[in-house]
């Protein structure tokens, strides 16, 4: 039946099938136009403008200077803009993964019938809402790179050298991710709760009278149905990775020797240190393009069968 | 429906126009509101004739202290001033430290910003040489620039314009604590005054247990490296983009640096800490650099005793200090009266003001006398004679990470001194094009 009626539906002049969709909808389209007008404004057109801005040389006041390809250019040959991104994928494998797997253990407390859930809720939720440069704060007291560091104050207990944390090349990324982690798992602990809510119980009833261990319903039942929220959480955690920059601007300026400068601080740098707007607008593009190309894998790979359940 | 959605197209058309007419009424009132201020304006009518100046002008400063009902009034009273003495309106706007550069080019790109705002003179070369701000020499006629401290000016003049005036100045130097000064040994009275001694003591300070210094390697080289290399007698790069960083002068600055650290008489994070407050505030270090503002929290928390030294001389006897000044963007609706807020704000009157409640050094030596019963603050105001305010030039800020960078390097064992100044001088090169 449906079929038929788009049949009929198509073989219909476009401006006909326009009018007949207007007369249908129209209200919702007239609500919608206020949002539409400041999405085309804020959103679109600064998009357009700043892809205008890469091909112009423009010193903030006074006209941009058109200079074709210079700055696509010089971006391929920019090391520092490919040790940024390169430096950027290592953050998102220390973030991605861990985020969602604490978010996800979060969620399983809760959820497993702990008394005063409500309250562990609260308290793993707490680092969401508290302010980042608070939680900056807190874990450069925790990670300082001397005696005066809480962890390096509990390592000397156990006779470990102090580490530098902060200070170490091989170190500082990790532990940037670390502070990201904790400031972003109590959101994803939530998307994960509201999934695991939505699970029918009698699956896990069914698997129980069949004898099934807790680790096995988990790994059967749980993990699977809750693909749709992997791949939700999957895509944000990872977009969250590649705009990371707050950390690093509070706790190690881009350093140490570039060791956690991020495409987006560099980018920052460029635009607002340098006043090098167009070379930003670049970096900014390149980061619009590599975010699109992962969301795009995910979608295939991850987002599949979603529909499913 | 169809009805019902023509009618809601109609809906929101009225709202668009009522919206655009409020609008226009509000600008409308504004007018008038202005208008309305001729009475005031009459008032000081003939001073106004006389300075050629009317209209109004929009003023972005940052707060300066902690006590924000001080330094309202403290502003209060200063525009005031300006307002009686030119019958223009200012139109006072204070913007947070953080995020500030975004908020002035962006203001400014979109013909939004402010007459007047403040900068600091690792900003101030860079805009000036990008043409964002007026030059002040055409409105400066007759006008005391003698009375203004010559290290303060070196900073808000770039190729031979003057861009903005000064109104504070700051001088870093070392505050040692005198508990530890003790401990080593040492006498309160006589304080390091070369490397040399610097080094006997962060010698014995190491010996005893505590830390020489702090070094904030995550943090301006302002306060890191250029103090030495100018004491070394070296420059960082010239304004004929002459890079000499890397001469025997800068070499030993790195190589000094170095030593301090593989010595540990520098905390071991010292690569990328921003600060080492709890290592000083709980007596483990001899010395930090610090300035007014370290004094007053000093004095506020009354930890211990501490003694203030003369900056320290290898070759020169110079520090780090900045220098706060006003500037006007070059596309003000209102230079004239931009130029003459400007001028008050940093005459001797207006200053004492400001400093008195900032706590920084006023950069008119008419000024100077407001810490006359202070003994440390008047003790720092003597040594702004000696205080660089950074690199004048228009890279000075974009060259700063790829120095750190390499200081980094070094810190971490990866280079040598001579490898790391080497190769911050060829990061420099590449970043001026030469």
């Amino acid at each position: 039946m449906s079929k038929a009626v788009t049949s009929k539906k198509s073989k219909l002049p476009l401006g006909e099938r326009v009018k007949r969709e207007w007369n249908r909808n129209a209200i919702v389209y007239i609500f919608l136009i206020p949002v539409l007008v400041h999405f085309i404004i804020f959103q679109i057109y600064p998009f357009a403008l700043s892809f205008y801005l890469t091909f112009m040389d423009w010193k903030v006041i006074g006209d941009p200077e058109f200079v074709g390809l210079k700055h696509w250019k010089y971006f391929l040959t920019d090391t520092l803009a490919w040790k940024a991104i390169w430096n950027t994928v290592k953050f998102s494998v220390y973030y991605i993964v861990p985020t969602m797997a604490l978010g996800l253990l979060l969620a399983l407390i809760i959820n497993s019938g702990v008394k005063s859930a409500g309250f562990f809720k609260g308290i793993f939720f707490l680092p969401v809402v508290t302010s980042f440069v608070i939680i900056a704060g807190i874990w450069g007291w925790l990670f300082r790179g001397t005696e005066a560091g809480m962890i390096n104050y509990l390592l000397s207990f156990v006779g470990i050298e102090p580490q530098l944390f902060l200070s170490d090349s091989s170190q500082a990324l990790a532990v940037l991710a670390g502070l990201s982690i904790f400031k972003v798992a109590g959101s994803t602990m939530i998307y994960y709760f509201a999934g695991l809510q939505s699970i029918d119980r009698q699956l896990y009833e069914a698997a129980r009278i069949d004898g099934a261990s807790s680790f096995k319903i988990f790994w059967t039942i749980t993990f699977p149905l809750l693909k749709p929220i992997h791949f939700f959480v999957a895509i944000t955690t990872t977009i969250g990775s590649f705009q990371i920059f707050d950390s690093a601007y509070l706790l190690t300026g881009g350093g140490p020797n570039y060791a956690t400068t991020t495409i987006v601080y560099y980018l920052y740098e460029q635009g607002f240190t340098s006043l090098n707007l167009s070379y930003a607008a670049v970096l900014s593009y390149v980061l619009f393009f590599i975010i699109l190309v992962i969301s795009l894998i995910q979608r295939k790979y991850l987002g599949q069968e979603s529909n499913n359940y | 429906m169809r009805r019902i959605g023509f009618f809601l197209l109609l809906l929101l058309l009225g709202a668009l126009i009522v919206g655009c007419s409020a609008s226009d009424t509000d600008t409308g009132t504004e007018k008038e509101e202005t208008g309305g201020e001729k009475p005031a304006e009459e008032v000081v009518g003939e001073t106004e004739k006389e300075a050629g100046l009317s209209g109004e002008i929009t003023v972005w400063a940052h707060p300066f202290t902690g006590d924000q009902e001080t330094e309202g009034a403290m502003w209060k009273e200063v525009i005031a001033s300006y307002e009686e003495q030119t019958g223009v309106k200012v139109n006072f706007e204070q913007i947070p430290w953080a995020n500030r550069d975004q908020k002035v080019l962006t203001a400014l790109a979109a013909n939004n910003g402010p007459d007047v705002f403040y900068v600091i003179p690792d900003q101030m070369p860079q805009y000036a040489d990008a043409g964002m701000l007026l030059a002040l020499d055409p409105y400066l006629e007759g006008f005391d620039i003698d009375d203004f401290v010559d290290t303060a000016l070196v900073s808000t003049t770039w190729k031979d314009e003057l861009y903005g005036l000064p109104i504070l100045q700051e001088a870093y130097t070392y505050l040692y604590n005198a508990d530890v000064i003790k401990a080593i040994g040492e006498d309160p009275a006589k304080l390091p005054a070369t490397w040399e001694e610097f080094e006997k003591w962060a010698e014995k300070a190491k010996d005893k247990g505590f830390y020489a210094t702090s070094f904030q390697g995550g943090g301006s080289m302002n306060g890191t490296l250029y103090p030495f290399l100018w004491q070394a007698g070296g420059e960082v790069i010239t304004a004929d983009n002459d890079v000499l960083i890397n001469n025997e002068a800068g070499v030993e600055a790195f190589e000094f640096i170095n030593k301090m650290y593989k010595e540990g008489w520098i905390p071991k994070d010292s690569i990328t800490a921003l600060e080492h407050d709890a290592l000083w505030e709980s007596g483990k270090m001899l010395a930090v650099q610090g300035s007014g503002i370290s004094v007053s929290r000093m004095l506020s928390q009354n930890l211990f005793e501490f003694v203030i030294a003369p900056p320290m001389k290898n070759k020169e006897q110079l520090t780090y200090g900045t220098t706060g000044m006003f500037v006007a963007p070059i596309n003000t609706d209102n230079p004239a009266a931009a130029a003459e807020f400007i001028k008050v704000v940093t005459s001797s009157d207006n200053q004492k003001k400001f400093n008195t409640v900032t706590q920084y050094i006023p950069t008119r030596e008419s000024a100077k006398d407001i810490f006359g019963e202070q003994k440390y603050l008047a003790q720092l105001a003597d040594y702004t004679q000696f205080a660089l305010p950074g690199v004048i030039h228009p890279e000075g800020r974009t060259i700063m990470p790829l120095i750190q960078a390499e200081l980094q390097t070094m810190m971490e064992g990866k280079k040598t001194p001579k490898e790391a100044a080497d190769a911050a001088a060829k990061a420099i090169e590449g970043k001026i094009g030469k």
